[in-house]
């Protein structure tokens, strides 16, 4: 898949949205609408592929590194 | 269509339905976490170790978390990590009687233990939060220091979060059994790293986050423990990342997609796609199955086989992470909630092939597969 495809469909959704009320986004507050519902689990699976794969990033700033092997 | 059942975590959450729905908010209330997990990679098959052991790493991790609410527009946070590690590690490769590359593998078992701690405080403004953090890291042969600021912004009433980040770590190498083996002594690396990212409320039952990061790494990034294994002694790295939430009214279930792509001057660029399902049953039991998929190619330095006839100073290595293969990842989570506390139990299964990638790439013999279950505890008060 190209970058630039992945890059294209982000801006078509981004200008795609309505406006929704501060009444309307109870949907949004549901937990399992958070782009993290466990962040216990997602700092452990963020240690697992940093130490086993050669990329890293995508969760923000990077933290603490490791000599992990 | 069905009607949807509203759990009381929701119909807690409800409660604050004037708050943005997508930023980093207060928390109300004092959050604990605790999570315990069992990691287990595959033992080599002994045709492809020429020598040393065959056991891969088994790791036990421990992991505790608190959020507090501190007076009216702070909160402090502590995470605290604790692995416990054991196994062998690959130190390189020779070519064996049919040309393919065999292992040799560190020969005792290696015990390790890691620690790290993460402060964090974080002050909430009218439409802003600031956080700062300070994350200590510490093995027996690997120290890290490394501290992390960040920002988020509310724009658009609270229908659009931008999110800025920085961090800088250092890390102290000591390599054990340097003398013995004739590895370095000490040696270290920086990391200074810069992410931004742009969160969208798309309607009522969607959101969008389009994130990009760079960071750049200088020092020494050779893994000490290979016989040969020589790299640039910078890298810069970036990656660009989409992560998409939808809400099914009709299914009564959440659809997770991420994405990101990757890329460094070290010549490796990948693709990760992650897409889960929390579905939801009756008003307290939620089961999530996912699957991640990612693909990387092969750094410019990789060779299969470690080359003793160049220069020592010249670039290479046969760490089977910087070669062309691909991955999966399928996992199952459950989750029982109560409006206080809630628990939750996962297993992976995660397997790597140089034809599973996306780019032609041949099996390292190295590549790994592993099982990981985790049983977790959350509580509120």
């Amino acid at each position: 898949m190209k970058i630039e495809f992945v890059v294209g469909l982000a801006i078509l959704l981004l200008t795609s949205c309505e406006s929704v009320q501060p009444w309307e986004r109870g949907t949004l507050a549901r937990p399992e609408m958070q782009l993290s519902r466990d962040q216990l689990g997602d700092a452990l699976y963020d240690q697992v592929y940093y130490s086993k794969e050669a990329s890293s990033g995508g969760a923000g700033a990077a933290g603490a590194g490791c000599g992990c092997n | 269509m069905k009607t949807s059942q509203t759990s009381p975590l929701v119909a807690l959450c409800g409660a604050a339905l004037s708050l943005p729905a997508i930023s980093a908010t207060q928390p109300v209330q004092t959050e604990m976490s605790i999570k315990t997990s069992s990691y287990e990679e595959r033992d080599l098959s002994e045709r492809d170790v020429v020598v040393g052991a065959t056991e891969r790493y088994d790791i036990d991790i421990n992991q505790f978390r608190l959020l507090a609410p501190v007076s009216r527009a702070w909160s402090l946070g502590v995470d605290i990590s604790r692995e416990i590690m054991s196994g062998a590690s690959p130190w390189g490769t020779v070519a064996g009687v049919d040309g393919e590359a065999s292992l040799i593998m560190s020969g005792a078992t290696i015990r390790e233990k890691r620690t790290e701690v993460s402060l964090s405080a974080t002050y909430y403004g009218q439409d802003a939060s600031y956080s700062v953090g300070l994350i200590r890291s510490e093995e027996n042969d690997y120290d890290a220091t490394a501290i992390r600021l960040g920002g988020e912004w509310d724009k658009n009433n609270g229908l659009s979060t931008l999110s800025l980040g920085f961090s800088y770590s250092s890390d102290d190498i000591k390599p054990t059994d340097a003398e013995t083996y004739g590895r370095v002594a000490k040696e270290d690396k920086d990391a200074v790293s810069a992410s931004v990212s742009w969160t969208q409320v798309l309607n009522k039952a969607s959101t969008l986050q389009v994130g990009a990061g760079v960071t750049k790494h200088s020092g020494f990034l050779n893994d000490p423990y290979k016989l040969r294994d020589v790299r640039p002694d910078e890298k810069l790295a970036w990656n660009v990342n989409l992560r998409y939430r939808r809400f099914f009214d009709n299914q009564n279930a959440a659809l997770h997609l991420d994405y990101r792509y990757y890329s460094d001057d070290f010549g490796i660029d990948s693709h990760t796609f992650y897409a889960a399902w929390y579905k939801n049953l009756g008003a307290r039991f939620q089961v999530a199955p996912n699957v991640r998929f990612y693909s990387q190619g092969a750094s410019d330095f990789y060779v299969a086989v470690d080359d003793y006839s160049l220069p020592a100073i010249e670039n290479q290595s046969t760490d089977y992470r910087l070669s062309s293969y691909g991955a999966y990842t399928f996992g199952l989570k459950v989750i029982f909630n109560e409006i206080n506390w809630s628990v939750s139990a996962g297993i992976d299964h995660y397997i790597s092939s140089g034809k599973y990638g996306l780019s032609s790439g041949k099996d390292h013999p190295a590549l790994l597969s592993f099982n990981m279950a985790s049983i977790g505890f959350d509580l509120r008060f």
